[in-house]
């Protein structure tokens, strides 16, 4: 656990750690046209709107697609699956992260999950998933 | 003023698994052989673009130092993600089309970091977007990748068998191609057999790392006619991305980049996919060659795995595919050799693996949210 990477919040995403450690997932919402903008971005992609804030998501989302990955990168000892998770909130929101509760072989694409947090170092708690 | 383009000369270095030479050697030697095909020598050239922005390459100023070129009327080092084989080829072309140079040579040599392991060229604490990605056990392009391919098997029924056929064919054809680092063939067994990266990707699945360098000289038409080779035309160099240029923020995951790049190619040249006597398609991953050929449009979206199952892409099919091998047999240079290989089809002068007849061929290059393609016509 202690060779994983880490994230190097900067002043677009420190919002999203500092509310990670809260354990609560927020996403940058347009204030203008309501669209959800993930990775954090200085402007909206759909109204180029700057208006931009975090708020706080459900965390329930599917499994959009996965890779079980069978050689080691660090922190991680294969075999272990790497998931993108489809928010609930928006059509193609999307986020990387792990299934924590399922056996790698068996995550499959629809797969209900919802979020959950765990802590890998004193200030960085990291945004996971389990099967809901 | 536009003028017709035309590529007058290819060339290659020596190309192995973990050559005892320098990157830089490399590129001269690729460089060199390029120009002596044409019946060129350094003294014509005032044209030159290459990609040198993994750090694994050499810039223009290097070449022309070394070559003892007297002067470039037109460089450019490319960086960033792009289609990194094809994107130089593509600048020059159209360098010398608007007349900003007349000789142009373009280059892309890899020399493998072997201290390095893949995927983590990050500190302790990853900044960017990667700092979403590399805490989560996900930092390589394979997996990236692999989860485009996991959705396009998802939504449309691509098997497992159907991206083993792609690396048993591309084998195959390598199996003719004297330059290719791998030469012995394999069956579907051996695809199996091999181990497994990051589902659905087996190592059969992803390009031979290899050292080595491809080079290609474009000029005028006009002048390519009175030059050693036969002329291979540039009707088309097109680039593409789309909204939402992300590993995973893409709008689908099923379709790449190539798509919006063959709307530019088919539309800015007005030929279509049936046109085609062969694709020599980006392979850094068996799936992207697949998705391709759904992208062009030279089978329709989500047949692409019964499609090269079929034998469709093999020599003697109906659209003979990455004749000498790709980058899944005859090494990782980024789609360079893919140009190469194009030009010399188009020239009649590939011996047992020659495309019969071959006049019209498409290179592409890049995965995922880039793209570029060019159009290459023989017999002018």
């Amino acid at each position: 656990m202690s060779d994983r990477p880490l994230p190097l919040p900067d002043p677009e995403t420190a919002f999203f750690w500092e509310a990670t450690a809260r354990r609560q997932l927020e996403i940058l919402r347009c204030q203008t046209c309501k669209t959800w903008v993930h990775y954090p971005k200085p402007s909206c992609w759909n109204c180029s709107s700057g208006d931009l804030k975090p708020e706080q998501v459900s965390g329930r989302g599917t499994v959009y697609s996965y890779t079980v990955t069978h050689q080691d990168v660090p922190g991680y000892t294969a075999p272990f699956a790497v998931v993108i998770v489809e928010l609930e909130e928006q059509a193609g929101l999307r986020m990387v992260s792990n299934v924590v509760d399922v056996p790698p072989e068996d995550v499959r694409i629809g797969m209900p999950v919802e979020v959950t947090f765990q802590p890998v170092a004193e200030d960085v708690w990291l945004p996971l998933f389990k099967k809901r | 003023m536009m003028r017709d383009v035309a590529i007058c000369g290819t060339g290659y270095s020596a190309i192995g698994r973990a050559l005892d030479t320098t990157v830089g050697a490399l590129t001269l030697d690729a460089c060199k052989a390029a120009l002596n095909e044409a019946g060129l020598t350094p003294k014509d050239v005032d044209g030159m673009a290459t990609y040198p922005a993994a750090g694994d390459s050499v810039p223009c100023f290097y070449v022309v130092e070394s070559l003892g070129i007297p002067r470039l009327d037109w460089f450019e080092d490319l960086f960033g993600w792009m289609p990194a084989g094809i994107t130089p080829v593509i600048a020059a072309a159209h360098a010398v089309a608007r007349g900003a140079c007349d000789v142009a040579i373009t280059f892309r040599s890899v020399k493998r970091n072997r201290e390095r392991p893949p995927g983590i060229g990050y500190g302790f604490r990853v900044p960017g977007d990667m700092q979403f990605r590399a805490p989560f056990g996900d930092p390589m392009t394979s997996q990236w990748l692999a989860m485009w391919a996991r959705r396009h098997m998802h939504t449309y029924g691509t098997t497992e068998e159907q991206l083993g056929s792609i690396a048993v064919t591309f084998r195959h054809h390598a199996t003719m191609n004297p330059d290719a680092p791998l030469r012995v063939p394999i069956t579907l067994d051996d695809y199996f057999a091999s181990r497994i990266v990051t589902t659905p990707f087996r190592l059969l699945d992803c390009d031979f790392p290899v050292d080595g360098a491809g080079a290609v000289v474009i000029t005028t038409l006009e002048r390519a006619r009175d030059l050693k080779t036969k002329p291979v035309k540039v009707l088309a160099g097109e680039f593409a991305t789309g909204p939402r240029p992300d590993w995973d923020q893409w709008e689908d995951l099923t379709f790449m980049a190539s798509k919006y790049c063959a709307e530019n190619l088919w539309r800015r040249s007005g030929l279509k996919p049936d046109d085609l006597d062969l694709a020599e398609l980006y392979d850094g991953f068996s799936w992207l060659a697949l998705c391709w050929l759904e992208d062009l449009g030279i089978c329709p979206k989500g047949e692409g795995g019964p499609f090269i199952a079929d034998g469709n892409v093999a020599i003697g099919g109906t659209i003979p595919a990455n004749t000498h091998g790709g980058s899944l047999s005859g090494g990782r240079l980024h789609a360079i050799s893919h140009v190469i290989e194009c030009a010399r089809q188009l020239r009649g002068e590939c011996g047992d693996r020659q495309v019969k007849d071959a006049r019209l061929g498409v290179v592409t290059a890049g995965g995922g949210l880039m793209a570029g393609a060019l159009l290459l016509e023989g017999n002018v």
